[in-house]
């Protein structure tokens, strides 16, 4: 393609390049928004009570607002011989536990 | 609309066009991308469109677009931006008939 130059006369090259340069920028721009948007209205229909996840600048407090919880403080059902076993010695617990299940059977 | 700007948009048109067709409207179109990306520009675009919904409380694509556009047109590196309009430039030397 040849484009006869006295056309070009109205033209420069410089702003054609301008033009299509911003057709490229705003059509990226265009995009991002277009897929943030419609994504935050599928998430408001599906979830209308959604509230952000929580964000503490000191680290203290986890996406619930909420403080850590002492693992000692929890305790997990054994399934093998049904005791309350504190969360923090579970792993312990189980290679007594199972051992001891497998030594029975 | 003289006939000279009419002559002007034909010629824009066909520019693109040929841009296009030539496959050198995607190669530039994805260096464009790829630059965006790595200097975190597509990251902060999402993040001030994110802040302007929340802002405006809305979600409604031209509202949050007018807002955001010239935000994040501004915001791409001189870097970047030189790059891509001395290809572009370029690419039109080759096929335009300057003299
Ligand atoms: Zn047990």
């Amino acid at each position: 393609m040849t484009v006869a130059s006295e056309k070009m006369s109205s033209l420069t090259i410089v702003s054609v390049s301008e033009t299509i340069y911003n057709n490229l920028i705003t059509s990226m721009v265009q995009d991002i928004v277009s897929r943030i948007t419609s994504q935050k209205q599928l998430l408001d229909s599906r979830y209308p009570d959604m509230s952000p996840l929580f964000y503490d600048p000191q680290g203290k407090l986890d996406i619930h607002g909420q403080p850590k919880i002492q693992e000692s403080s929890i305790y997990f059902r054994c399934n093998n011989c049904d005791r309350d076993i504190s969360a923090n010695r579970y792993a312990a617990h189980l290679e007594r536990c199972m051992s001891r299940g497998n030594r029975k059977t | 609309m003289t006939s000279t700007d009419k002559e002007a948009m034909d010629l824009r048109a066909q520019i693109q066009q040929y841009l296009v067709e030539s496959g050198n409207y995607e190669r530039i179109s994805n260096k464009l991308a790829q630059r965006l990306l790595d200097e975190g520009w597509m990251e902060q675009v999402k993040k001030i469109t994110r802040e302007t919904m929340e802002d405006d409380n809305t979600t409604n694509f031209s509202e949050v677009l007018k807002r955001v556009e010239p935000e994040a047109v501004n915001l791409v590196s001189s870097n970047t931006k030189d790059e891509i309009m001395q290809q572009i430039k370029a690419f039109l030397y080759d096929i335009v008939d300057t003299q």
